[in-house]
């Protein structure tokens, strides 16, 4: 029923680009997830030099062209997780200085590393590496694909640690207090990164967990007019309007079976207030299976399926800065194309092709390789 | 109303989930002081009461897995399913519900809902410690709903998750107001060890530790089968003893006038003689002694005998199939293999020997304990190809992961288990392997109705729970009357 039509890639090795190669050809789907809900029966996308260049129904798309890929599934943009760690080796890791704003994620992710075929396993094709929660000030975060060498931003976001989790009692700063003083000082007289951070060039990823941390970093984000999401925040969602006010959106995850309830019904809360949501991982040590997952598990506790979708799609996408080039199917964004069983959305449903740039990655034989659940 | 009265002793800082929970934070005193005379305050929360009689319509009403009605109709009449068809008569001032797809509530065969937290893991435990003394009764009814809400209308619960002995497991319907006293379905339903599991105590197990686990649960059967023989070796002596003692009192008192007479003539006769009179002295029969009572022995006993199904949670194949040798010769006992991240390397002897397994389908990642290093999502679908009854459980690691045990069965579905399949593993199977198949996992006549009524495919993310009827009492949704 679900056959995938792709002779030549089927018999290609697995995880190795297929036979097919060339980044230019347009592949035909019973029905495409565009962006949202929209879905289109019996879609086209045609891609060019690994560019989208036409992404709707078949007869808006002209002449096909000589390659021709027929899905009998579903196709969509790749996923994209707007948090993670993998690829870092546990680099990301700085336990003893509380500042370490110029740390560059950039410097020492590896883009060839499993952690990053495993997540291209389960379909997702762009990630933003983040780093440890431990530090006041973490780093930058990167922008990275999943095809093992192109970063999409060197410079994600300046990542500011505003939970417990960044305080000692052995180390300067040991308070809440404190920590916000030295950022506030770092921001007053802003150099290098800060500099970018203040002028509203670089955008911040504020992590925080409790309620009160929550609203520390809303009202930083607010009194500095930042820009950029919180990060876990697992109960955001109750005060939705102070952040939506802020401006800022929330990277959510991920969540596990047996997540507390009130945390799920706090991103359905984000969502009816629409404040743009993203689910995040913490991969390798969480599951990258766990990207759909948690979507999944936030529409069942009332998520809004489109505002969902665009959790692991478009809202990550502009999350992470690079929503012009990835996250949804149109012209001039990335070919960076999902082929699925069925819906998407639906944990029924499987991956069965992977192409980032135009270029696949993943065959039907080859998802799911590598142990990636 | 005892539960519901803890729900309404729960702080408010807790909680924005429940409606009416702020309105029920004002009485606690009054529930404090016992005055039970408020039911329509207190639970309030409380779903209006069920209607007499209830008709469900469905586009796809599973009777049970292989049997789908298209357009079907069933009729709940004072809690029991009184028809099941595509042609009944709409009776008379009943309440109609519709849905797309209707079917049995689901069971999740291993859960840890409503199990007091220290009995989770509390390796104390042995074979006869019961899940039903492990119960909190005073479990927050929220989370009761969460579950019931994501249609789980049953749990097999099983205390002291990964340790060596996990006691006599229970089956309990889940249901807002009502005790789990009154809801136990069956309070003996199994009983459950695991080999070679890290997390009950938290240090990965070595290989000897690993192997002399296996022995120890082969040993413990055997001790059981011993116990059990004796028992009734026992049975029978006393059997045996208590015929011979009857016998000898009838012999006593039929001849009871002629022994009289014949006592009496021989104290006259030594009394005239001048001699003492001895009277006969009987020789009694000395009486079976009972083996020494083992409660531990008992519970392995009544495996040995195939009372009670034994739940292993086994994940390498090397302890797997020594398990599977070394309990060969028991030829009664029903053995039940959880977790099983190995078994597809087993999967041919478990199929030979009908050894149901519980799959946990769940993503686990790297970063995993050593034990499910072969884990896979496929799992279930690559047991369930090699002809083995593949049963889907949360497993037990969180109270809360019952309720998300739909999505982990669409896991399991999207990696190639049958959807007929899984709603079995959800429903009929668990109904048969923990003996409640008279109560649970299907919607025919004459049951007790647990049904859920659903806008969609059971495993869809997008599908919701619009009514669910437990013990035949509607505990999600609301109706008109």
């Amino acid at each position: 029923m679900l056959s995938f039509l792709l002779a030549a890639a089927a018999l290609a090795p697995a995880n190795a680009p297929a036979a097919h190669g060339a980044d230019t050809f347009t592949l035909k789907a019973a029905h495409l997830r565009l962006y949202g809900n929209k879905v289109v029966d019996g879609g086209v996308v045609k891609v060019e030099k690994g560019k989208v260049t036409y992404a709707g129904d078949a007869k808006g798309a002209g002449e096909l062209g000589p390659d021709v890929i027929e899905h009998a599934g579903w196709a969509s943009a790749g996923l994209v997780a707007a948090r993670t760690w993998s690829g870092l080796g546990g680099e990301g890791l700085e336990p003893k200085r509380p500042f370490t704003a110029e740390a560059r994620a950039a410097d020492v992710v590896a883009l060839g590393h499993a952690d990053f075929a495993r997540a291209r396993a389960e379909g997702i094709t762009t990630m933003v590496v983040a780093l440890s929660p431990a530090n006041v000030a973490s780093g930058i975060t990167t922008v990275v694909k999943t095809d093992g060498e192109t970063t999409l931003a060197r410079d994600g976001h300046l990542q500011l640690g505003l939970s417990s989790q960044a305080l000692r009692t052995n180390r300067f700063p040991t308070s809440y207090t404190a920590a916000i003083e030295l950022i506030e000082a770092e921001l007053a007289k802003p150099t290098g990164v800060w500099e970018r951070v203040s002028e509203g060039k670089l955008s911040v990823y504020l992590d925080a967990l409790s309620r009160d941390e929550i609203q520390r970093a809303v009202a930083l984000a607010s009194e500095h007019k930042l820009t950029g999401a919180l990060l876990r925040a697992p109960l955001a969602g109750e005060l939705a309007g102070e952040i939506k006010k802020a401006g800022l959106a929330v990277v959510v995850g991920p969540f596990g079976p047996g997540e507390e309830a009130r945390v799920l019904a706090s991103v359905a809360a984000l969502g009816r207030e629409r404040v743009p949501v993203a689910f995040g991982l913490e991969s390798p040590t969480s599951p990258e299976a766990l990207l759909r997952v948690s979507a999944a598990m936030c529409v069942r506790a009332g998520l809004d399926p489109a505002q969902a979708w665009e959790g692991l799609t478009t809202t990550a996408a502009s999350v992470a800065g690079v929503g012009a080039r990835v996250g949804k199917l149109a012209a001039g964004c990335d070919a960076d194309i999902v082929l699925w069983s069925g819906d998407p959305l639906q944990l029924t449903s499987k991956v069965e092709g992977v192409f980032i740039g135009g270029v696949q990655h993943e065959s039907k034989g080859g998802a799911g390789h590598g142990g990636a659940h | 109303m005892r539960r519901t009265t803890r729900y309404a002793l729960l702080p408010a800082s807790w909680g924005a989930a429940g409606p009416g929970a702020s309105a029920l934070l004002a009485i606690p005193s009054l529930v404090a002081f016992g005055i039970a005379a408020l039911p329509s305050l207190v639970l309030g929360d409380e779903p209006a009461a069920t209607p007499k009689d209830l008709f469900i319509r469905a586009e796809q009403l599973h009777v049970r897995p292989g049997r789908v009605l298209e357009r079907g109709m069933l009729w709940v009449h004072e809690g029991q399913i009184v028809a099941v068809g595509t042609d009944i008569k709409l009776p008379e001032g009943a309440v109609v519900i519709e849905g797309k797809v209707v079917c049995a509530g689901f069971i999740d065969s291993w859960s840890a809902f409503a199990l007091e937290p220290n009995a989770q893991f509390d390796d104390r435990a042995g074979p006869a410690t019961r899940a039903v003394d492990a119960v909190d009764s005073y479990v927050d009814v929220r989370h009761e709903r969460a579950l019931l809400a994501a249609g789980i209308t049953s749990v097999r619960l099983q205390p002291t998750v990964g340790a060596r002995a996990g006691g006599v497991g229970a089956v309990l319907r889940l249901h807002p107001s009502k005790s789990f006293a009154e809801t136990t379905v069956i309070a003996d339903a199994c009983s459950a060890t695991a080999i070679g599991v890290s997390r009950g105590d938290g240090r990965a197990l070595d290989v000897f530790e690993r192997v002399s686990a296996v022995d120890r649960v082969i040993g413990a059967i055997a001790d059981g089968h011993a116990y059990l023989v004796e028992t009734n070796e026992y049975r029978h002596e006393l059997a045996d003893w208590e015929k011979k003692i009857a016998d000898k009192q009838k012999e006593l008192d039929d001849g009871f006038k002629k022994a009289k007479k014949d006592r009496e003539k021989a104290q006259t006769e030594a009394k005239d003689k001048g001699n003492e009179f001895k009277d006969k002295e009987y020789k009694e029969d000395k009486k079976p002694k009972a083996p020494r009572f083992d409660e531990e022995k008992e519970i392995y006993a009544r495996i040995a005998a195939g009372e009670l199904p034994l739940v292993v949670e086994v994940h390498r194949a090397l302890e797997l199939r020594a398990l599977l040798a070394g309990t060969k010769r028991f030829d009664r006992l029903r053995l039940v293999v959880a977790g099983a991240s190995e078994a597809a390397q087993c999967a041919e002897l478990l199929a030979e020997r009908r050894i149901p397994v519980i799959v946990w389908p769940v993503p686990m990642g790297v970063q995993r304990a050593p034990e499910y290093r072969g884990a896979s999502l496929a799992l279930a679908a690559e047991l369930d190809h090699a002809g083995i009854e593949v049963l889907l459980g949360s497993g037990a690691m969180d109270p809360l992961a019952s309720r998300d045990l739909p999505l982990l069965a669409a896991l399991a579905v999207g990696h190639g288990l049958p959807r007929e399949t899984a709603l079995a593993a959800l429903t009929t199977r668990p109904a048969r392997v923990f003996d409640v198949a008279d109560k649970l996992g299907t919607l025919e006549l004459g049951r007790s109705a647990d049904v859920l009524v659903l806008d969609g495919d059971p495993f869809a993310a997008t599908t919701s729970v619009r009514y669910v009827l437990s013990a035949g009492e509607l505990v999600v949704g609301e109706v008109k009357k």
